[in-house]
């Protein structure tokens, strides 16, 4: 994950992460996709980006439930580093089941965009990347 | 409740009773004294009567001093004619029953004695010189006269029959220059005025004795002068009874229920008036002074007494009655009231019993509450937990299997093929995992025994090759002050106890002499047990609410599945206890354990 990345996914299940790089790369070729397993992971490299004033993906698809870090403690820390991020940065938060309490939660959070349920189709993705790059796929 | 009515009826009748006695007493000292007072004046009016009659005679008596009589007179013989009126005198007045004048020597002169009522028989003169009234009647000077002792009648030294009391009054008489030439002897007939004496109109006794205590007459008798003609018992005692006692003045006195009454009756040396003129009296001599005295015996009294006894009797037997009533229904209220109270009472020692059964209840309410909560947290848990877990692996593989059935490239076929054998795996590892909290979960009956906690520990933590070694790579502490015995499932607490040190191990710092320590407390009436290490400690800030949830794993350098915690919490639950943790960064946690 050195070379910029357009779309960033976090999320623990690598057969997921698999399945929405493929479903990406048959949208658009030229979207670049990147993966962490883990909100640790991913948010050392979003502090990595911010001290390299590299600017961030423009999406970030959230798993809830991780190991080491969960997706809410990555938005948290995400919160933190906000301040010093230019651009704008699309965070949709990706569940396989969203309990009330959970939805509840993530309208609470300014800095999400959205919330998505697994599995994530094709017309899913392409309706969300409509709105954020304003192109016709 | 009757001994009570007749305790509370004795205790209100006795003073009353105490006050009907007074009353009695009281009145009875009244009404005796009252009729002393009456017979007091019935007495002194009656001896009143006989002075009077008594006067009446001496009165008659000295009208004859009082005529001028021939000097040489002889009523029988030479003054026959001139005797004549006065014989017709004498027979009319009936209470004469003898009428004599006597010479100087004591011869009769002139002798009329009643024969009938209008009868007389004159003559058959006697000698009475010797007779007392006649030597007593000779020393008589002018204005004197003499009246006897009353006697039965004697004729020449016999008691005539039928009986006659008398008494006898004497007087001088004179010739027309004042020669004393004899005596007039007039025999008056007394049973008149004794029965007038004793006449009566209440039950009282009345009688007559002479100072020497003879009786003369009582109305107890049937006949007067009883001793004289010995028909009775001489003794005054036994005809007027042991309460009388002689006295030498007038008086009134009560004795053992017997009122008496004496009065003296004094003719000797009385003076007694006569004709218009106060000066002119006549002195009388007598030989013998008489005692009046009347009595009221007890049976009159009792007689008096009785209404006021039949009164109070009657107040006594209604008081009693009414007191009964009210006492009766004084104790039946109180009875009513203890009972009342009694029940009361009852009742609400049933209620307090009910309201700490309630309590109980309550409380047993509250526990089932808090542990359908926890179990509701639990489903809920397992729930998000197979919705999830299992959701995600099965809608990749539908995916998968979506792509291969387009998929027209066999060089991408072989790269989706693996990728569902990945998909199984996981669904087996799931499934498994799952498997071991069902188990949990469901597990109805969870086998408890009394643990020896401290030996427990000691047995896991033999378990850990760690813990076998001397260099103190790894020490388990214990304190077990408070308690040490525990009910609880075998299994369950020996999986936590190994789950604990098995933490306290992989996540313990390195260059410090690690431990982990076990302290039992007592806190709010619970057993809590304290596992305290100093390991690397976790950020409560970051991952506080995923502590003991499944899968989670905190610490990338260490293996695990991230299971522990959430096996442990789960094996707690399931128990009724709770677990609390607090934890420190690069110092250690502590685990609180409530069961």
């Amino acid at each position: 994950m050195h070379t910029k990345s357009n779309i960033l996914l976090v999320d623990d299940d690598e057969l997921y992460l698999f399945l929405m790089e493929r479903t990406i790369h048959q949208i658009s070729n030229t979207l670049k996709v990147g993966s962490f397993t883990d909100g640790e992971r991913a948010i050392e490299y979003i502090t990595q980006c911010t001290n390299e004033k590299t600017p961030l993906p423009e999406v970030i698809f959230l798993d809830i439930n991780m190991p080491f870090l969960d997706g809410w403690g990555f938005l948290a820390e995400f919160k933190k580093l906000k301040p010093q991020i230019s651009n704008k940065v699309n965070i949709y938060m990706v569940s396989s089941s969203m309990r009330e309490f959970d939805k509840k939660r993530a309208a609470n959070l300014e800095e999400l965009t959205g919330y998505v349920i697994k599995p994530v189709d094709k017309g899913q993705l392409i309706e969300i990347f409509k709105t954020i790059y304003q192109e016709n796929w | 409740m009757w001994t009570r009515v007749l305790k509370m009826l004795v205790s209100l009748y006795l003073p009353l009773f105490a006050l009907t006695l007074f009353l009695y007493f009281f009145q009875k000292d009244r009404q005796i004294n009252q009729l002393a007072v009456y017979q007091n004046k019935a007495t002194t009016f009656k001896k009143n009567t006989f002075m009077e009659d008594s006067y009446t005679f001496l009165r008659d008596t000295h009208y004859w001093s009082t005529l001028n009589y021939p000097n040489d007179f002889d009523p029988m013989n030479k003054h026959k004619e001139l005797m004549l009126p006065f014989i017709n005198l004498i027979k009319k007045i009936t209470d004469y029953d003898q009428f004599r004048f006597i010479d100087l020597n004591g011869q009769e002169i002139f002798r009329a004695v009643r024969y009938s009522q209008d009868s007389l028989i004159i003559g058959q003169l006697q000698n009475k010189k010797e007779r007392d009234y006649v030597q007593s009647g000779l020393n008589l000077k002018k204005d004197q006269l003499y009246i006897s002792q009353i006697n039965l009648n004697r004729e020449n030294g016999v008691i005539e029959e039928p009986k006659k009391a008398v008494v006898r009054t004497v007087a001088p008489i004179f010739t027309s220059n004042n020669q004393k030439i004899g005596l007039v002897v007039i025999n008056f007939k007394v049973k008149r005025i004794l029965d007038q004496l004793k006449s009566k109109i209440v039950n009282t006794n009345i009688f007559l004795l002479d100072k020497e205590n003879n009786v003369i007459s009582a109305s107890s008798l049937p006949e007067d002068l009883p001793y004289e003609s010995k028909n009775f018992t001489q003794d005054y005692k036994d005809i007027l009874g042991t309460t009388f006692f002689p006295h030498e003045t007038d008086t009134t006195y009560i004795a053992n229920d017997h009122i008496w009454t004496q009065l003296n009756i004094a003719l000797n040396h009385t003076k007694i008036p006569y004709g218009a003129s106060q000066n002119d009296t006549i002195e009388v001599i007598s030989p013998t002074n008489l005692v009046l005295a009347q009595e009221t015996p007890p049976s009159v009294i009792k007689s008096y007494l009785q209404p006021v006894y039949e009164s109070l009797l009657t107040f006594n037997f209604i008081s009693v009655l009414v007191l009964l009533g009210f006492s009766y229904v004084y104790q039946k209220n109180r009875v009513q009231k203890e009972q009342f109270y009694l029940e009361l009472k009852e009742k609400n020692k049933m209620l307090l019993k009910s309201k700490d059964q309630l309590q109980e209840k309550n409380v047993m309410v509250t526990e089932m509450n808090n542990s359908l909560e926890i179990r509701n947290k639990q489903l809920s848990d397992f729930n998000y937990l197979i919705s999830h877990n299992l959701r995600a692996p099965v809608t990749s593989m539908s995916l998968i299997v979506e792509m291969i059935n387009k998929e027209k490239n066999p060089e991408t076929l072989d790269l989706l093929l693996p990728k569902l054998d990945q998909v199984a795996k996981s669904i087996t590892n799931l499934t498994q995992d799952i498997n071991e909290y069902v188990s949990i979960l469901d597990n109805k009956e969870i086998k408890l025994t009394e643990i020896n906690v401290p030996e427990l520990i000691h047995k896991v933590k033999h378990e850990f090759t760690e813990t076998l070694l001397d260099n103190g790579e790894f020490e388990v502490k214990q304190n077990f002050e408070a308690w040490e015995q525990l009910t609880y499932s075998k299994f369950y607490l020996q999986s936590i106890l190994h789950n604990f040190i098995s933490n306290g191990i992989k996540y313990r710092r390195k260059n410090v002499s690690s431990y982990i320590m076990f302290r039992s407390a007592m806190e709010n009436n619970k057993k809590v047990l304290y596992v305290e290490d100093n390991g690397i400690g976790l950020n409560l800030d970051q991952h506080g609410e995923n502590v003991f949830k499944l899968y989670k794993r905190f610490h990338r350098n260490v293996s695990g599945k991230g299971m522990g915690l959430f096996l442990v919490k789960s094996q707690l639950e399931a128990l009724n206890a709770t677990i609390e943790i607090e934890s420190e960064v690069g110092i250690g946690t502590i685990f609180k354990l409530i069961f």
